[in-house]
């Protein structure tokens, strides 16, 4: 560690050395010369290997490097958010804070009227032009429920896995009717042998597993656990 | 219908035995102690502190005839002084003469004599060190550090003052949580009290007025020490709550025990009331696998049991003292030093929660305020490819970004933006100056202005 931080100022001075020089050769050179392998071991055969290949030059940020243009630098990066701060649409209507934002309140309300009227508009306090095409992308499918599946098509989905649950398995059921696999396992039963069938052939998947996936299995089950309880 | 243990009406009522208010007759305090025995005071008062017995009453809450030691032992001083030595242990006492100079007769009570507490450095140190009113006596305060285990006699342990004390502390930590974060679910708000006000934190709270232990309860140790014993613990009740009829099978069976029964039959902390007596015994026998040293646990510190049984001593202890400020010092003044000593420990409140389906949770919240369906968003990431990528997202309800949260997969950064955003809900909190119902009793308040009520829980634990 203490090489690293003695290093560091080595590390700089040749970054200075290499911006400041013009020779084509010199500029075609990586701007950081001590590169980290892109094998990504961790371990070599030699402690004196292990240690060169760990010394990693720090990050660019960190180096006071001349530009021409004054920038903000990040670093540390920003910190998460509290929880103690309660976003706007949070706040109960009697709150002083909510009465205290007034003019946004206003904006986000002009704003949102213009795009879906429906939406309620006094809870929300954006900043005034947000829009959901300007927000960052979705992720994760579907979100939300559009309550399209009819009776008859419930019962006509329970027919189909009764009759053949290999060719109409779960999966293949929420796409043809455009619902989520949780609404096809609410709605059907899989005959017992099928069911039986399933999970014999699970335990013979996880019987072949060696020791290591099955611990990286656990340690992951582990680590979702740990999240949940706010441990991670 | 379940079975009653103890009426709550009735409690204060039997638990304050003993304590009722006597008039003042001479130097009697509010337990009708002597407040400061006056080196030249005529033996004359005794006749004052006759405790005043109506027939009818139960012989218990009589005062007892420990209270009118102080004459008989001070002639006793007086006449012979060879009975000094208390302990015909064997030691020499010309070579180790005893600290304080004791009659025989000490070594007869289980706790030290009332009067003896005016003598004792350690209790007039402590009184000190808190800064406790002078209208509290050192007598008070020396009760208030005898444990029901060295004392069954309830006039001269702290049960009473702790019952009091317990009380007000729940009371107070309560009422703070209720105002300052009004949306708490009851899970929380029981595991926020306990932090606050169970025995591990005023365990803690004792110990850092540095009150030492006695090695064993005794008529002739020091007033200013801790005195309880490990051998029998006390089995007495200091907590409100119902004993469940069920109680034997909810750890046999594993049954369900719903918030909302919590919130009506167990205790403070929303846990079962258990009866002491089949514990009791558990405890001996591991107190004699420790003394043999056959249990693996057993240190110089003692088990695991023994400890348990000092943090609660402890804890009552603080209690206790609590209860004594209110005795003797009023609503105001405890008030005062429960904020002081209890409401200025910091608790992470957000540490506290535990969800199962965060993601399912917060869908359910927005439904149910009428707000947009929350949608998570990619804010940023880095290193998608490689052993330790960061992906950061956020939850939007419409245009409204209610959390965000980190994590090495796009799933777990869902999952945390989804608990960071349903803690921003629940820690919601109206502002660090609002009042408390307890404001209200002191003279000239302000009109109360109603606290912000939630209208409750999202999913039922």
């Amino acid at each position: 560690m203490e090489a690293r931080l003695l290093r560091r100022p080595a590390a700089t001075c040749c970054h200075r050395l290499l911006a400041s020089s013009t020779t084509p050769a010199a500029s075609l050179l990586p701007p950081v010369t001590l590169q980290f392998p892109s094998t990504g071991a961790r371990h070599k055969s030699t402690t004196n290997r292990t240690k060169r290949a760990l010394n990693i030059a720090p990050h660019a940020s960190f180096l006071n490097k001349p530009s021409a243009t004054d920038r903000i630098i990040f670093n540390p990066p920003s910190s998460a958010a509290s929880v103690f701060h309660t976003p706007f649409k949070f706040l109960p209507k009697t709150d002083p804070r909510r009465r205290a934002n007034l003019t946004s309140l206003f904006a986000s309300s002009a704003s949102i009227q213009f795009n879906s009227p429906s939406s309620s508009a006094s809870d929300a306090a954006p900043a005034p032009g947000t829009t959901e095409d300007t927000l960052p992308p979705k992720i994760g499918g579907r979100v939300g429920r559009t309550h399209h599946m009819t009776k008859e098509d419930v019962l006509e989905m329970r027919r189909l896995r009764e009759t053949d649950p290999v060719a109409n398995s779960v999966n293949r059921l929420a796409a043809k009717f455009g619902c989520s696999h949780l609404f096809v396992l609410m709605c059907c039963q899989a005959p017992r042998e099928h069911k039986e069938k399933h999970v014999a052939a699970g335990e013979l998947v996880k019987s072949r597993w060696g020791p290591r996936r099955r611990a990286a299995r656990e340690d992951r089950k582990r680590r979702l656990e740990m999240l949940f309880r706010g441990e991670l | 219908m379940p079975k009653t243990a103890r009426p709550k009406t009735a409690v204060l009522a039997f638990q304050l035995a003993g304590c009722e208010y006597q008039p003042p007759a001479g130097d009697q305090t509010w337990t009708g102690q002597l407040l400061a025995a006056r080196p030249g005071a005529p033996p004359a008062s005794a006749g004052a502190l006759r405790p005043r017995c109506v027939a009818s009453r139960p012989r218990q809450l009589c005062l007892s005839a420990r209270r009118q030691q102080p004459q008989q032992q001070q002639s006793a001083q007086e006449t012979d002084a060879d009975t000094f030595d208390v302990l015909q242990d064997g030691t020499d006492h010309a070579r180790y003469p005893p600290l304080e100079r004791l009659p025989a007769s000490v070594a007869g009570y289980p706790s030290p004599l009332p009067e003896r507490a005016l003598k004792s450095a350690k209790l007039a140190a402590l009184h000190a060190r808190l800064s406790l009113p002078s209208k509290i006596p050192l007598q008070t305060l020396a009760r208030a550090l005898v444990d029901g285990s060295a004392d069954e006699n309830p006039q001269f342990n702290n049960s009473n003052l702790a019952f009091v004390g317990h009380t007000l502390i729940t009371y107070h930590v309560a009422e703070w949580l209720m105002c300052h974060y009004p949306r708490l679910p009851m899970s929380i708000v029981f595991s926020a009290v306990q932090a606050y006000a169970g025995d591990k934190a005023l365990h803690q709270v004792a110990r850092s007025w540095g009150v030492e232990t006695a090695a064993a309860p005794g008529g002739e140790v020091d007033p200013g020490l801790l005195q309880f014993s490990l051998d029998k613990p006390t089995t007495t009740v200091l907590k409100f709550g119902y004993k469940r009829t069920e109680a034997a099978y909810l750890e046999k069976f594993k049954w369900r025990r719903g918030i909302s029964s919590r919130v009506v039959f167990d205790d403070d902390f929303g846990g079962v009331v258990k009866s002491a007596e089949p514990e009791e015994e558990q405890e001996d026998d591991d107190l004699e696998e420790a003394e043999e040293g056959l249990s693996p646990s057993y240190t110089s510190y003692g088990t695991d049991k023994t400890r348990q049984i000092a943090e609660k001593v402890h804890a009552n202890f603080a209690r206790a003292t609590i209860g004594a400020v209110y005795a003797h010092c009023g609503r105001e003044a405890a008030k005062a030093f429960i904020n002081a000593h209890i409401m200025s420990r910091t608790l992470d409140l957000s540490n506290l929660f535990a969800f199962k389906h965060p993601t399912r949770e917060l869908a359910l919240l927005c439904a149910r305020e009428d707000f947009d369906h929350p949608v998570a968003r990619l804010l940023s990431e880095t290193g998608r490819m490689s052993r330790t990528p960061v992906f950061v997202v956020g939850i939007y309800s419409g245009t409204d970004k209610l959390g965000e949260g980190a994590g090495p997969s796009l799933d777990l950064a869902r999952f945390k933006a989804a608990m960071n955003s349903l803690k921003a809900w629940y820690l919601y909190s109206p502002g660090g100056n609002v009042r408390v119902p307890s404001d209200m009793l002191v003279e000239d308040a302000k009109p109360w202005e109603p606290a912000h009520i939630d209208i409750g829980e999202i999913i039922s634990r």
